[in-house]
């Protein structure tokens, strides 16, 4: 008997005049005291699942065909009181984003008194009691001091920890987890998934954990289904999927993941990205046909069923999918000639003051970092939020003005921030956004955003045409782009417009900030593979700030392990992640 | 296609009334049909046309001195466009440019000018107006320059949180690293980006300019006696306002209008050109 049952679900909007399905068909049962895990890239509508749940579809959307039962009782047609007193009592959720989903102008203890009363418990003692209970289960201490504090004086994984606490505390049936820990450090991540796990098994609930993860799915789910384009491709126990993947989509996701152990190999990078909604409307046949590397006519003719008993798959060729491999050769970086350092970096130190005149209180973003990269090398900065990795990027573009030590960018001091040093780190140095939301101009064409340096530097207009196209084509972006503006373009293909912006006059070093992280699977191991295009080509040097070891891993040849401000290991990487010296790389590692 | 505040049917009626008071003030001298300053003791307070006693040639009636109600409502209409419109451009120039310098520079610059700002708006800006036209005298110009010197504030405050919010973004980072000069990035990436707010603003300043100056004109501290303003029509109308309610209601009307219609074009290029709603669309 299954606690959560969707039969031929579908969820759709409205496009245009037109009904798009976002949902469609979706076959899922989840049994008591299991973990489900709902895998898929962005697009994939595995958030849509968890709001059907809830009924908290966006505006415009809706089901329009299918059951979604939850102990027999279909929860779609149900009256909203009935459904009221199911909704954090028996189906509890945790959401993505745990600072937002609490409200900051009431303590802990209020919103967990709220939820208690909401539970029926009576007394305010008793609550607070609860309250204390729930806290000390998800191994928070001072629990009773916690409850008197807000949202903002704690950190995300504390936070977590609450929101975790709230939805275990009714002992309910089932809990949904949508992206529980993305939003959270590597290390904090580790922990949150344990004491989900600890939980899940004492009271024996049900959970839908939704990701994007597939190293997470794999070490907490006992089934998965993997989601393309609103229907699942392939379903089963989840050491079986994905471990020996049968859907090509399945393999060729787990060949885009870096590993973290074992020999490094190149990337499988899918072309393109998942379709829009409208496109996959329009699509005949497999939704997956037109990036899958199996796909032939027959594919295209309807959409193949999912077949089979423990494990479900939805593919004409699911024989052939493990004879999918990446390319065999790992584009080899180029041998580093003993040359000078491009970059030294000896003692940086900044200091940041806060508070009033009389109670100064001084925060040491990097204390003491020293390092050196040569010509062409990768050098990776890892560490968790608040480490002092960007600011250290900062510092190194000069972005910051450093409170002690020096900086030597190929060949001249550039610490002081003179306009001759100005002029000479822009030429050397470059350096690639985070957010291309925010790094791209909006109002920009981006011809216009990725010659923007040779603007600066007064080439005339034919150039720019030109060195646009060049950089265009070099990213392996479609010519018709240049005329297109940000908003106009894709996760992946701004991301690429941001790396062709520094790239444009061809900079020896490249600062990159987190610069693949928020992007699906497919679409990093596709900007990874651009990379190390790109550095063949042209052999620049890059300080790779990131907090993903895997990719980490498979690009860097260096790292820098930042811990509290400090340097606290630096290596080769292969020595590094191999043997790892530091109590703080140590954690990292194992919680990777 | 057309773009989007073009489309917003707030904006069309408002650039409506706009330009409809600004033809009025422009023709005046084609409009009006009697030279506004021509006095008729024989005729004065006639009701307007269509009331009993009143005169055709004298549509909206006449004032105490005889002086024919609509040319004198054309002809003020010049006053009120000219104040609102070079004192709004002023002062949208006086308070944008020290925006842009404390919102972009920061540090003690913006502290210097936010607690100037601070003790500039803790004058009552009514009160402050009355003192600065006091001290200057009366004159077109100098309500001009008043209203400058007190509503310069108003655009500083509003437009310096949208500069910071503009200086945090990347693409102004990327601007400054690909060499662009500190003038250039302010003129080429945050003064577009801030514009619509600018463009707001110095719509909603047109509807204040032109209540400021009819106050201003009201208690004789605002244009020269000689000129017409719909500030001095409605005191000389109070006296006959049981006689003669046009004296009165023609000028209310007629700043209602004009404020009603920046308001309206205001209230909607923000609604159409806010810049959170352009760059919140995927």
């Amino acid at each position: 008997m299954s606690l959560l049952v969707a039969r031929r679900l579908t969820v759709a909007t409205r496009i245009g005049g037109t009904i798009v399905p976002v949902i469609r068909g979706l076959d899922i049962a989840l049994a008591p005291g299991k973990v489900l895990g709902l895998v898929g890239e962005s697009g994939a509508g595995k958030s849509m699942i968890g709001r059907s749940i809830a009924q908290l579809l966006p505006p415009g959307f809706g089901v329009t065909g299918g059951t979604l039962e939850f102990d027999g009782k279909d929860l779609v047609r149900m009256p909203t009181n009935a459904r009221r007193s199911l909704l954090g009592r028996d189906i509890a959720f945790i959401p993505q984003e745990p600072l937002s989903a609490l409200n900051p102008v009431l303590t802990i203890g209020d919103q967990m008194a709220e939820h208690f009363t909401h539970l029926g418990v009576r007394s305010q003692p008793q609550r607070l009691a609860r309250a204390v209970t729930a806290l000390e289960a998800v191994h928070l201490r001072d629990a009773a001091d916690l409850l008197t504090r807000y949202p903002h004086q704690l950190s995300g994984g504390m936070c977590q920890r609450v929101l975790i606490a709230m939805a275990f505390a009714s002992r309910p049936r089932l809990v949904v987890a949508d992206e529980p820990t993305t939003a959270l450090d590597v290390t904090v991540q580790a922990r949150i998934v344990s004491l989900m796990a600890e939980l899940q098994r004492r009271d024996g609930t049900a959970v839908l954990f939704i990701t994007h993860d597939l190293r997470l799915a794999g070490r907490i789910c006992d089934d998965v289904a993997v989601l393309y384009g609103g229907a699942v491709v392939e379903q089963g126990p989840a050491r079986v999927v994905l471990e020996t993947p049968r859907h090509p989509y399945t393999r060729c996701l787990q060949l885009a993941n870096p590993a973290l152990s074992g020999p490094r190999r190149a990337l499988y990078a899918l072309p393109d990205q998942m379709p829009g909604l409208q496109a996959l409307a329009n699509l005949h046949g497999c939704h997956f046909a037109p990036r899958c590397p199996l796909a032939g006519p027959e594919c295209r003719v309807t959409p193949p069923p999912l077949s089979g008993n423990a494990r479900q798959v939805a593919c004409l060729h699911s024989p052939l999918t493990a004879g999918i491999m990446s390319p065999v050769t790992l584009p080899r970086p180029p041998t580093a000639v003993a040359a000078d350092a491009l970059l030294t970096v000896r003692g940086l130190a900044k200091t940041y003051r806060t508070g009033t005149f009389f109670r100064r209180r001084d925060t040491h973003a990097v204390v003491a970092a020293s390092f050196d990269i040569t010509p062409g090398q990768f050098v990776a900065v890892v560490g968790e939020s608040g480490s002092g990795k960007s600011t250290l990027g900062r510092l190194v573009m000069g972005l910051e003005r450093p409170t002690a030590g020096s900086i030597l960018l190929a060949g001249q001091e550039v610490t002081r921030s003179s306009e001759a040093a100005r002029r000479h780190r822009i030429r050397t140095a470059q350096m690639v956004f985070q957010d291309p939301q925010s790094a791209l101009n909006p109002r920009r064409r981006v011809a216009d955003i990725v010659t923007a340096a040779l603007a600066a530097a007064g080439s005339d207009k034919a150039t720019r045409a030109r060195r646009a196209g060049e950089l265009l084509a070099e990213m392996g972006l479609a010519p018709e782009i240049a005329a297109r503006t940000p908003a106009q373009l894709s996760g992946g293909q701004r991301q690429r417009v941001n790396i062709a912006r520094a790239l444009c006059i061809l900079p020896q070093l490249l600062v990159a900030d987190e610069i693949v992280s928020g992007l699906d699977v497919s679409v990093q191991a596709q900007l990874l593979a651009l990379l190390q295009r790109l550095r063949q080509e042209h052999a620049f040097a890059m300080l790779f700030i990131s907090h993903d070891l895997s990719v980490v891993r498979h690009l860097c040849d260096r790292v820098l392990v930042m811990y509290r401000g400090q340097i606290v290991e630096q290596g080769a990487t292969e020595d590094v992640f191999a043997y790892p010296a530091h109590a703080y790389t140590k954690a990292l590692l194992a919680a990777a | 296609m057309m773009p989007r505040w073009m489309r917003s049917a707030r904006v069309l009626a408002g650039l409506g009334l706009a330009a409809l008071m600004l033809v009025c003030a422009m023709a005046a001298p084609w409009l009006a049909p009697h030279d506004p300053d021509e006095q008729d003791l024989l005729a004065m307070l006639l009701p307007a046309a269509w009331q009993a006693g009143g005169d055709e040639t004298h549509l909206l009636g006449t004032d105490g001195l005889g002086r024919d109600v609509l040319s004198r409502l054309l002809y003020g209409a010049r006053v009120a466009m000219t104040v609102a419109v070079t004192a709004s451009f002023g002062a949208a120039l006086a308070g944008a440019i020290t925006a842009y310098v404390a919102g972009y520079l920061g540090g003690w610059m913006d502290w210097l000018i936010g607690r100037a700002i601070d003790v500039w708006m803790s004058f009552p800006p009514v009160i402050l107006s009355l003192i600065l036209m006091t001290g200057l005298g009366t004159g077109a110009r100098n309500v001009v320059l008043a209203i400058v010197l007190v509503d310069w504030t108003r655009f500083c405050r509003v437009l310096r949180a949208e500069v910071i919010v503009v200086t945090q973004r990347d693409y102004v980072t990327a601007a400054r690293l690909a060499g662009f000069s500190h003038l250039r990035t302010v003129l080429k990436e945050i003064v577009p980006a801030t514009m619509p707010l600018l463009v707001t603003l110095l719509t909603l300043e047109m509807g204040i300019a032109v209540v400021v100056e009819a106050i201003l004109s009201f208690v004789g501290l605002g244009v020269k006696s000689d000129q017409i303003a719909w500030g001095q029509m409605i005191a000389d109308g109070r006296e006959a306002v049981y006689q003669a309610p046009w004296n009165l209601l023609a000028p209310v009307l007629a700043i209602f209008v004009a404020v009603a219609g920046f308001n309206l074009l205001g209230d909607g290029l923000r609604r159409s050109l806010d810049v959170r709603t352009l760059e919140g669309r995927e």
